[in-house]
């Protein structure tokens, strides 16, 4: 056993620098910016109005509207990732660890995980031909509907990030002992049982992280919609989510005045959910997959 | 097995070298102490070209003392990229002002000094001045362009289906019909995916003939007209009219598409701006321009005339000087004369008269004759709140084509959207 | 590849069937998959040989000879700093990746390793940074570059970039390291190895981690427009995303131009993380399961 002491100087030895750069360069400028949401500055000076801003993005019918709308319009986001990405990502995954491959094995990952590394400008613009009306293969307008739009730019993030998933779970998959598969193969399960009584139980908890980090990105997500339909993100605000309402409202745009406080405020807001949902998810599901397992 | 970390070691090595001889050499390049260079902020990433092979060479020959880079942004990036550096004392020496209500908030935030002691300032009228001026009066930033809004046509298609130029609004709906009829082409390239183009080159390029250009835009700033006055319903009606002659899934349909399908020869109307006039002649098409049709034949013809682009001097700027003397050549004749040659479909500002060789350019500017001009409706302090009308526009009017809103539903949630901040000036 | 030992045993000949059958469906699968993922891509690879009017004319078929063109490429090596630009993003890209991997792989070997009273705390710190939306503190940030003086270089790239990675390489480092052995540790240390010399025999361990942080680093960080925007926009220090940038107009783009680009653009990604995912692969077979 290595002594207390010896603990805190090896702890602080390794994770000092570490601890430095995150927050120097992440926590503190966003916690100077977080404490733009708690003052006025719109008339020239800055004055401390605690919560005025909150209450001001919750009563305010047009602002509140926005902000409803575009939260209405993350779950969505998320909830479209969460039903596709990962039960594809699984079937993308057990499919690669599949025995029948071989030295195509390789070959499929890349090929899989290629468009996890484009930019978002390339995925937009590609999509967006693809689905022109006017030079594509579909004639009805996915991005002009108010129903379509959002769902299909979301299959459009789904489409560029599912490898990451796939990946995850296919290392997963991966890592499980072989002595464990073998052992009930003798049993007589079938690959079916196999997989989902003894593979799945084992790789549930990067399932469940995957999960989580699905829901962190996609709250925060901001980069396909904007590269798609820019800062206010149309037909009508149906595609606009936390991430670009975030950055409108903040920066403004050509033709908007940029609201600082606001702007931060709707991130503090943003944050706060994302931070609540994560606990509550840490605290319950993953207590219940433990015991689960045991 | 440690040796599979090669691999690794290798990634931070090369890292390493080749971090360290990037940065020795981003630190070189400071030059000689005479010179002095300058960044002038935009968002014009198309000119780039222009400005870099022309119009600021031009300029560095008569100041071989100072040297002008210039960084241009894309309009989409464009405020939140200035906003942060001026913010942080970073920002380029020289800036692109948007017109009104954004600026006015930059200039009320202190971005830019007061260019009233510039003697080029005096080649221009108050009302080139207007769109960049503060709280007090004084011009803060120098006119550089505005831009026109029309319709370009394809006079071949014109020639094939017989049609006439059309003056009055029963004169192009008629023309649109035929080219309807016809069934080869599509009679207005317009799509809805991008708002603004609805509300730039749609309802405020014939909306003017509607409520009368500035009657109307500055009734509605000292607040003794309404959105839902019969007039602007009336422009919003001749909009929404338009719906049968746009393309099959307009919807989701660009502006890029739109000018793609003029320019493919497939669609024989674009409503658009002068600033387009290079891309609707790239494809070597034979086009013409008219403007916004009047109501009825004899009545006053308005024009859009927009002021686009002027530049300010960065309050925080460390090479103040260079930068005046810039300024003030952007003021002169002398610039305007090969900044209209060069970027065609701009125009200039000035007083002094500039020819435009650009044949395009010059039709354009002939619109002007006989024409009361005024800038887009919802810029100039209608947009200083929340919600901006400016951005509420370009929503509303999606709803108008894509959704079927009425006229009368869609001005009524304007007006809702104004009353709630706007407090009239007097 | 263990698994595949026992399909190998002689079988009969229902049963070889109903194993070809299964080979057909997962390369069936697979292949439709894969060209789900790639054909669009090579939409843009294809359009990137054409005129614009090609490209709009019939957007999904070959450059003929009327459409075919290299100009686009041509704009991007004479009009653009192209190579310049691929530096900078390769030496941001690299620099990020190192610095992310070992000061990450030390964060988290400590957390796991020297349990004490603060350390949940700890995790927690790092984890809550996962969730940070950090262009929100991109005015402070600006400022802080500055004082450091570090505005419009690459460091201030690589320093923001490696505080935005740095959170989610701690937590998954941390469940690499959690799988590593007591025994292994705890036999080096009877042996005198002082703690260093114990991260280094746990580190081999722990290299298919590596090779994901270092995966999952790179993407965001090579295609990220925002920061290079802002933080080193100048000529010499533009990065290849934001160099693409100047083929997007305001109103008209340079397409096969901008097509280009963004073909020249994805290459160094896509082989670098052919080179990572071998090494995590074979970290995994080596490591686990034998």
């Amino acid at each position: 056993m290595i002594r207390t002491a010896t603990r805190y100087r090896m702890l602080a030895i390794f994770v000092l620098p570490a601890l430095a750069i995150y927050v120097i360069f992440s926590v503190l400028p966003l916690l100077s910016s977080v404490i733009l949401s708690f003052f006025n500055s719109s008339n020239g000076g800055s004055a401390f109005i605690a919560f005025g801003n909150y209450v001001h993005l919750f009563t305010d019918p047009y602002i509140s509207g926005h902000f409803w709308n575009a939260l209405r319009n993350s779950v969505e986001f998320f909830a479209i990732h969460l039903i596709v990405e990962l039960p594809v990502g699984l079937l993308m995954a057990a499919l690669l660890t599949s025995a029948t491959l071989r030295r195509s094995r390789g070959i499929y990952r890349t090929l899989l995980f290629i468009p996890a590394t484009l930019s978002v400008v390339i995925v937009g613009f590609i999509w967006r031909l693809i689905i022109n009306p006017l030079w594509g293969v579909v004639s009805f307008p996915l991005l002009g509907n108010t129903a379509t739009a959002l769902p299909t730019i979301s299959l459009m993030s789904v489409w560029e990030y599912i490898g990451i998933p796939m990946i995850f779970l296919y290392t997963a998959l991966l890592a499980i002992p072989n002595d464990i598969v073998e052992a009930s193969r003798i049993d007589g399960a079938s690959p079916w049982q196999l997989f989902w009584r003894i593979k799945f139980p084992l790789i549930a908890p990067q399932f469940g992280l995957i999960t989580i980090l699905t829901y962190i990105w996609t709250f925060n997500g901001f980069d396909i919609v904007y590269a798609l339909n820019g800062s206010a993100p149309g037909p009508n605000y149906s595609t606009d989510i936390l991430g670009t309402l975030f950055y409108r409202t903040f920066f403004g745009s050509s033709g908007q005045v940029a609201d600082l406080d606001l702007g931060a405020t709707i991130a503090s807001v943003i944050f706060f959910i994302i931070l609540v949902t994560t606990a509550a998810y840490f605290v319950v599901l993953q207590r219940r997959i433990k015991t689960y397992e045991l | 097995m440690r040796s599979k970390l090669a691999p690794f070691a290798i990634v931070v090595v090369a890292a390493a070298t080749i971090g360290l001889s990037g940065c020795s050499a981003g630190t070189g390049g400071t030059g000689d102490a005479k010179v002095t260079t300058i960044t002038f902020g935009n968002w014009r990433t198309e000119d780039a070209k222009l400005w870099e092979s022309s119009v600021i060479p031009a300029f560095e020959k008569a100041h071989p003392e100072i040297k002008v880079t210039y960084q241009a942004t894309s309009t989409n990036d464009y405020n939140a990229a200035i906003q942060s550096k001026v913010e942080s004392g970073t920002g380029p020496d020289v800036i692109m002002c948007r017109p009104f209500d954004v600026n006015r908030a930059w200039i009320e935030k202190g971005y830019f000094d007061n260019l009233k002691s510039l003697t080029s300032i005096s080649n221009f009228t108050p009302t080139a001045l207007a769109a960049w001026t503060g709280a007090d009066g004084d011009p803060y930033c120098m006119p550089i362009a505005s831009v026109l809004a029309g319709f370009y046509y394809n006079k071949t298609i014109f020639k094939e289906l017989g049609l006439s130029v059309p003056t009055t609004m029963a004169e192009f709906t008629s023309d649109l019909k035929k080219i309807k009829a016809n069934g080869k082409y599509t009679p207005l390239a317009l799509g809805s995916a991008d708002g603004w183009q609805l509300a730039y080159n749609v309802l405020d390029s014939i909306g003017p003939n509607y409520w009368q250009g500035e009657a109307g835009r500055l009734g509605l700033i000292d607040g003794t007209k309404k959105l839902t006055d019969p007039d602007f319903v009336a422009a919003t009606q001749a909009f929404a009219d338009l719906k049968p002659y746009l393309p099959d899934g307009y919807q989701s349909l660009k502006y890029e598409d739109m000018m793609q399908l003029f320019t493919l020869g497939k669609a024989a109307i674009i409503p658009d701006g002068s600033w387009d006039v290079t891309a609707a002649s790239a494809t070597g098409l034979d086009i013409g321009v008219f403007a916004a049709p009047v109501v009825k034949a004899g009545d006053q013809r308005y024009l859009q005339e927009m002021p686009d682009q002027g530049v300010g001097l960065n309050a925080k700027s460390k090479n103040k000087t260079a930068s005046k003397v810039f300024l003030e050549w952007l003021g002169t004749t002398d610039f305007q004369k090969i900044y209209v040659d060069k970027v065609p479909g701009f125009f200039s500002m000035g007083t002094a008269a500039v020819p435009y060789t650009n044949k395009l350019s010059q039709q354009f500017a002939d619109l002007k004759k006989g024409a009361k001009l005024t800038p887009r409706l919802a810029l100039d302090r209608l947009s200083a709140g929340t919600p901006p009308l400016d951005d509420d526009t370009w929503a509303v009017l999606q709803t108008v084509l894509n959704d079927g809103v009425s006229a009368e539903a869609a001005q009524q949630k304007l007006q809702t959207g104004l009353d709630s901040w706007y407090k009239p000036a007097k | 590849m263990t698994a595949t030992a026992p399909t190998r045993a002689p079988r009969g000949d229902r049963v070889r069937g109903s194993e070809r059958g299964t080979a057909f469906a997962v390369h069936g699968l697979l292949i439709v998959f894969a060209i789900i993922a790639i054909a669009p891509i090579l939409v843009v690879v294809i359009n990137s040989f054409k005129t614009t009017m090609g490209i709009f004319g019939a957007p999904f078929a070959l450059p003929g000879a009327d459409t075919f063109t290299l100009q686009g490429y041509l704009d991007v090596f004479t009009g653009g700093d192209f190579v310049t630009n691929y530096r900078n993003s390769a030496v941001v890209t690299a620099v990020t990746i190192a610095l992310t991997v070992a000061l990450g792989t030390a964060a988290a070997w400590a957390i796991v390793e020297y349990k004490v009273r603060i350390s949940p705390l700890i995790t927690g710190f790092f984890i809550v940074g996962i969730m940070l939306p950090i262009r929100l503190g991109t005015v402070p940030l600006l400022k802080t570059m500055v004082s450091w003086n570090l505005i419009d270089t690459l460091p201030a790239l690589i320093l923001i970039y490696t505080a935005m990675q740095l959170p989610l390489a701690v937590a998954l480092m941390m469940t690499y390291f959690r799988s590593v052995p007591t025994e292994l540790k705890e036999a080096a240390r009877m042996d005198g190895a002082n703690e260093f010399r114990v991260l280094g025999i746990a580190i081999p361990l722990v290299r298919p981690g590596i090779a994901a942080v270092a995966s999952i680093t790179m993407l965001p960080v090579w295609n990220d427009l925002w920061f290079p925007l802002i933080f080193a926009p100048s000529k010499q220090n533009q990065t290849v995303t934001l160099g693409v940038q100047q083929f997007v107009g305001q109103f008209q783009s340079n397409y096969p131009a901008l097509l280009a680009a963004l073909t020249l653009g994805a290459i160094p990604l896509i082989v670098l993380f052919t080179v990572l995912s071998r090494q995590f692969i074979q970290g995994l077979s080596a490591g686990y399961g034998k």
